[in-house]
């Protein structure tokens, strides 16, 4: 694919991902988080094709350059799971990570960041509660908005 | 929504960076959780069907059986709906484990009529019928999808009108009947991975915590669920420990009895 087809192909995916949020989101929801929730649900739309099933519900917020934020979430030994994190901010950069509840680090190798989006990939070796840690590393902005998707299989 | 079209090349800009440049994910390989615990976040419930995702691949679980075919009675109080929702939403989530499209097309048409009673029936309906649609066409990748879809729908109506209460309502009906059926599947053929999957205590303690902020719910049976979950939380919150078939069905007697309470007037 060249590279002009590839942006074309991108653009319409992340348009498309704006498209499907849930109208109610879009009336009561701050249009960064909107964006912010497109450009996590664009990270997802690969794993969508490989049989990820994404929720629906979301976790949103803002964060300083350099701060992080932990979120709390029960996971299923037996299951695969993906986190995309995703932000509008122009130059930023953003990770997440996972890990369990004695706090060792519990993601695949394969877990990535790249720009706006960052990704986590586990299976749980456990059943029970797991933290998803959100960072924004670095921001020309004062407050960086982000929201965060997972999705399972 | 009508994006600007420097929004617009922005994200074009910013999706083409993607594809030429990675920073790496490196990330200690410990970290000391009580430090954060300032900053975590409430627990987002899971969905039934992760759970039941997670319980099939164990071994082949006979869903047609869990499948409820008995109508539940016609409620007025909105708490009573809103538990009641969240557990016919669950019973999708069976029906389609299932596969049973006459089911699922009913239980579509339950959840608009439930939705209905608690005054959010128009975000529902669009849901209701693509869940019918999908079932007629055995898509059930899209049922499960548009179940979801319900959920959040209602959930997002009843916290725009600041009924975040009835929303969590919702979630715990929902969580209910989930372990009913996963303590239920696993009496029948105990193994300790599927007892595992009941180790839920950060939910369990979520769902108390906020059952204690209802007071003005007074009904009977929100209290037999304050009870319930506190006869529940011992069985499951034992560390490393192993949940043994003696727990799993005395949790499964618990949560049936609950099922039946919630869909049924008394």
């Amino acid at each position: 694919v060249n590279p002009f087809a590839k942006v074309l192909l991108c653009t319409t995916s992340l348009l498309a991902a704006i498209v499907v949020l849930p109208p109610a989101i879009l009336a009561s929801v701050d249009p960064t988080t909107v964006y912010a929730r497109a450009y996590a649900l664009l990270a997802a739309e690969p794993y969508v094709k490989k049989g990820f099933q994404v929720r629906e519900d979301y976790w949103a917020g803002d964060l300083a350059s350099g701060e992080r934020k932990a979120v709390r979430q029960q996971l299923f030994k037996g299951n695969e799971y993906w986190f995309w994190l995703g932000t509008e901010v122009d130059r930023a950069k953003v990770s997440v990570h996972i890990y369990n509840s004695d706090g060792e680090l519990a993601e695949q190798p394969d877990s990535w960041a790249k720009s706006h989006l960052a990704a986590a990939h586990i299976i749980p070796k456990t059943t029970g509660s797991y933290f998803i840690i959100v960072s924004v590393e670095e921001s020309p902005a004062a407050r960086t908005h982000w929201a965060l998707a997972y999705g399972f299989r | 929504m009508v994006l600007s079209s420097k929004r617009l090349n922005s994200m074009v800009a910013a999706v083409f960076g993607v594809a030429l440049c990675a920073h790496g994910a490196q990330a200690p390989q410990h970290l000391n959780i009580n430090q954060l615990s300032t900053t975590v976040e409430d627990v987002v419930v899971p969905l039934p069907n992760e759970l039941f995702g997670a319980l099939n691949k164990l071994g082949a679980v006979n869903w047609k059986e869990h499948v409820r075919s008995d109508k539940e009675a016609n409620f007025t109080e909105r708490p009573r709906i809103a538990l009641l929702l969240g557990t016919v939403i669950a019973d999708g989530f069976i029906a389609v484990q299932a596969e049973d499209a006459p089911a699922v097309k009913d239980i579509g048409q339950r959840v608009l009529a439930l939705a209905k009673g608690i005054g959010v029936g128009n975000s529902i309906t669009p849901h209701a019928k693509a869940i019918i649609d999908a079932a007629d066409k055995r898509n059930w990748a899209n049922v499960r999808q548009e179940l979801d879809r319900t959920q959040n729908s209602v959930q997002q109506a009843m916290n725009e009108v600041h009924d975040e209460k009835l929303s969590q309502l919702v979630s715990l009906g929902g969580w209910l009947r989930g372990t009913e059926v996963l303590t239920s599947v696993v009496k029948q053929h105990f193994s300790e991975d599927g007892a595992e999957l009941l180790h839920q205590p950060d939910l369990l303690t979520y769902f108390q915590t906020r059952l204690q902020t209802m007071s003005e719910f007074n009904l009977p049976i929100v209290h037999q669920i304050q009870d319930a979950l506190a006869e529940v939380k011992p069985l499951i919150n034992i560390g490393n420990a192993r949940i043994s078939a003696e727990s799993v069905k005395k949790v499964n007697e618990i949560t049936t009895r609950l099922g039946n309470d919630i869909i049924k007037k008394g």
